[in-house]
């Protein structure tokens, strides 16, 4: 292998690169602008709605038998329903537009003064979220009095509020504080990791391999002293940095994006802590290298069968699945990683992943996972060199999945 | 002593179709080498077999002595190769382009700025020299095309249609500059081309392919002397037609 050359079509990949706006744009510039603007955009129409629901009057129908009952009395206070005393059924609330309807049991006072329970039904849309906001709201009101109808009735007959609660239930998370956040967290960070890093890789790998071929500047190159070997190295490391730059702007720009969240809402940042142990955060380095390395080698490999720059675009939905379904498993209730899950491409780095962030990662089993990795983006390079030594790469023939093998 | 070219015996078949059939000839140091025929004559895959981009079915290749089929990287080192399937890397500028290629070629460091140099006068590309190729017109690529092909001063040059789809000026200039590396500097030249009057002008030796296999070669005379015509655009349209 001569480094020289290797570096000198490194070089001269990513010079090409830098100076693609597109590539630039999509690579680099999108992703940092995007999630800023999008969760701010987001956050900024959720609140607005939030308010708007808070604020909005809705009609409430009460059948007339709730008159002077507390629960008419109580809702009567909100400035926010238009509280009205009539008969009423369910076609009526079908109806009606942004209309609660609330119909007491027959005999609810007479229930009620007897010390028996007193039914009552709300009707509503709660399809609408600002009718399950309300009903949500009045139900909490209706809670509250009939918890003091209960404090009543205890009293009455000289009982504590014990006397209905023999036992009473609490759950002590025991979980290390990474753990907590890490559940959340470890969920969706390896399958946006691992997208980031794809995207970011395939559209140079297409633009090198695919592109070159349409541009008809591969021909060119490969008249060259140059190996092949050394050609797909300096290609694929124009790739695997591309692909690392990518993830890490997604990755800062939506660390950014959360921050201007958290504080639009008035979150304390410092309460969010990930806190990830140095040994931890060694094989997340460590893993996040592997992958690129793995998703760079199987995107070049993958789009060097194409001849033209559509034809590779076609190719990639199919690859990002073969990425990503893996990554979604991830989240299936029992996933662990075990000596047997371990070996499994992407799904393994997707559990690994989802381990370190939780802290609860053993170092063999990540190691077993980094080691796997490693093994098959070498496989994924291999694939790539049997196809730039198939001469249908460079005449531009459709390259058979036969003609690559054999030798 | 080793031809500067010598082919012996190409054969390439794609499937069950033959595109070249025993193909054997040679170029000596200085020799401008016409290579013609129709379309799908097999001169392109011919050509492609020389530089290695092909693998012969049959038959080897040889440039300056080395097999580009078991010597690849010191034959290729021999050779300055372009054909109609070759362009530029848009996004670089030609300075950039004959840089990249002449370290490509292992051009000492210290030789390379002045190769580059000389050969953006030699061609004129100085005015366009920081331009991206992507803006450049047809004639000004070719040019860089060619040059690019001669950053590492090799001692064989194979041009594929140099000159299609250039105007008459940008033309000449490419002829003349052919001439120039052959007679002057003692390259080989393989020209392949469909204008047969460049070819009159510029060959020693003509070979003409018509089916993947040799119809005629020899200098210009021989061909038309052979086929009993005045002139070649005659003489070839007797040898592919029969």
């Amino acid at each position: 292998m001569n480094f020289n050359l290797i570096k000198t079509i490194y070089f001269k990949e990513l010079r090409e690169v830098l100076r693609d706006q597109r590539m630039l744009f999509l690579v680099i510039l999108m992703p940092f602008f995007l999630y800023p603007v999008l969760f701010t955009i987001m956050g900024s129409l959720g609140k607005s709605q939030a308010e708007k629901i808070g604020k909005e009057t809705i009609t409430v129908l009460m059948s007339p038998e709730a008159e002077s009952t507390a629960i008419y009395n109580t809702l009567k206070q909100d400035p926010t329903l238009d509280l009205q005393l009539k008969a009423f059924d369910r076609a009526t609330i079908d109806t009606a537009k942004n209309t609660i309807g609330i119909i007491l049991e027959e005999g609810y006072k007479e229930r009620l003064r007897n010390n028996n329970t007193a039914g009552i039904q709300i009707l509503g849309d709660q399809s609408r979220d600002l009718i399950e906001g309300r009903t949500n709201k009045i139900r909490t009101q209706i809670e509250q009095i009939s918890q003091q109808i209960l404090q009543e009735r205890l009293t009455a007959v000289q009982l504590e509020p014990t006397f209905v609660e023999p036992i009473k239930i609490s759950t002590v998370d025991v979980a290390p504080k990474e753990a907590k956040f890490g559940k959340i967290v470890g969920g969706f960070l390896p399958l946006l990791l691992l997208l980031f890093i794809f995207m970011g890789s395939v559209y140079i790998a297409i633009d090198i391999t695919a592109g070159e071929k349409e541009r008809k500047t591969l021909q060119t190159l490969f008249t060259a002293p140059v190996k092949i070997r050394e050609i797909i190295a300096g290609k694929f490391l124009a790739v695997f940095t591309v692909g690392i730059v990518s993830a890490m702007m997604n990755l800062l720009s939506l660390v950014v994006a959360f921050m201007i969240q958290v504080k639009l809402l008035g979150g304390n940042m410092s309460k969010i802590a990930l806190a990830i142990s140095p040994q931890g955060a060694i094989w997340l380095i460590l893993l996040v290298l592997f992958s690129t390395i793995f998703i760079a080698a199987l995107c070049l490999g993958v789009v060097l069968l194409a001849n033209s720059y559509k034809e590779a675009q076609s190719y990639v939905s199919p690859l990002m699945m073969l990425v990503l379904i893996p990554c979604l498993l991830v989240n299936m209730p029992g996933m662990e990683l075990n000596a047997s899950t371990a070996f499994i491409p992407v799904f393994n780095i997707g559990l690994a992943f989802a381990s370190i962030v939780k802290g609860t990662f053993d170092t063999g089993l990540v190691a077993l996972v980094t080691a796997f990795t490693v093994l098959y983006a070498f496989l994924a390079l291999y694939l790539s060199s049997l196809i730039f030594n198939n001469e249908n790469v460079v005449t531009g023939e459709q390259v058979s999945w036969k003609a690559i093998f054999r030798r | 002593m080793d031809h500067a070219i010598e082919a012996r015996s190409l054969s390439k078949d794609f499937g069950d179709f033959r595109a070249v059939d025993q193909f054997t000839f040679t170029v000596e140091p200085g020799e401008i080498f016409g290579l013609l025929g129709p379309n799908g004559a097999g001169k392109t895959t011919t050509l492609r077999m020389l530089s290695g981009l092909l693998q012969p079915t049959e038959g080897q290749s040889f440039i300056t002595g080395f097999s580009m089929q078991s010597q690849k990287l010191e034959a290729r080192r021999q050779l300055g190769f372009l054909t109609g399937d070759m362009d530029l890397y848009r996004r670089l500028t030609p300075t950039e382009l004959l840089t990249y290629f002449g370290k490509l070629y292992e051009v000492p460091a210290t030789e390379l700025q002045t190769r580059v140099s000389n050969l953006i006068d030699a061609f004129g590309i100085g005015d366009f020299k920081d331009k991206h190729c992507e803006k450049l017109s047809t004639g000004q690529k070719q040019r860089v095309s060619i040059a690019r092909t001669l950053v590492h001063n090799p001692k064989v040059v194979v041009l594929d249609e140099p000159t299609t789809g250039l105007d008459i000026m940008a033309s000449e200039f490419i002829l003349q500059f052919i001439r120039r590396m052959a007679k002057e500097e003692g390259k080989a030249v393989i020209f392949s081309t469909h204008h047969l009057d460049e070819v009159e002008r510029l060959c020693d030796r003509i070979a003409i392919m018509h089916k993947g296999k040799l119809a005629q070669m020899g200098t210009v005379g021989d061909v038309k002397n052979s086929t009993n015509h005045q002139n070649l655009a005659e003489s070839f349209f007797q040898l592919v037609e029969g």
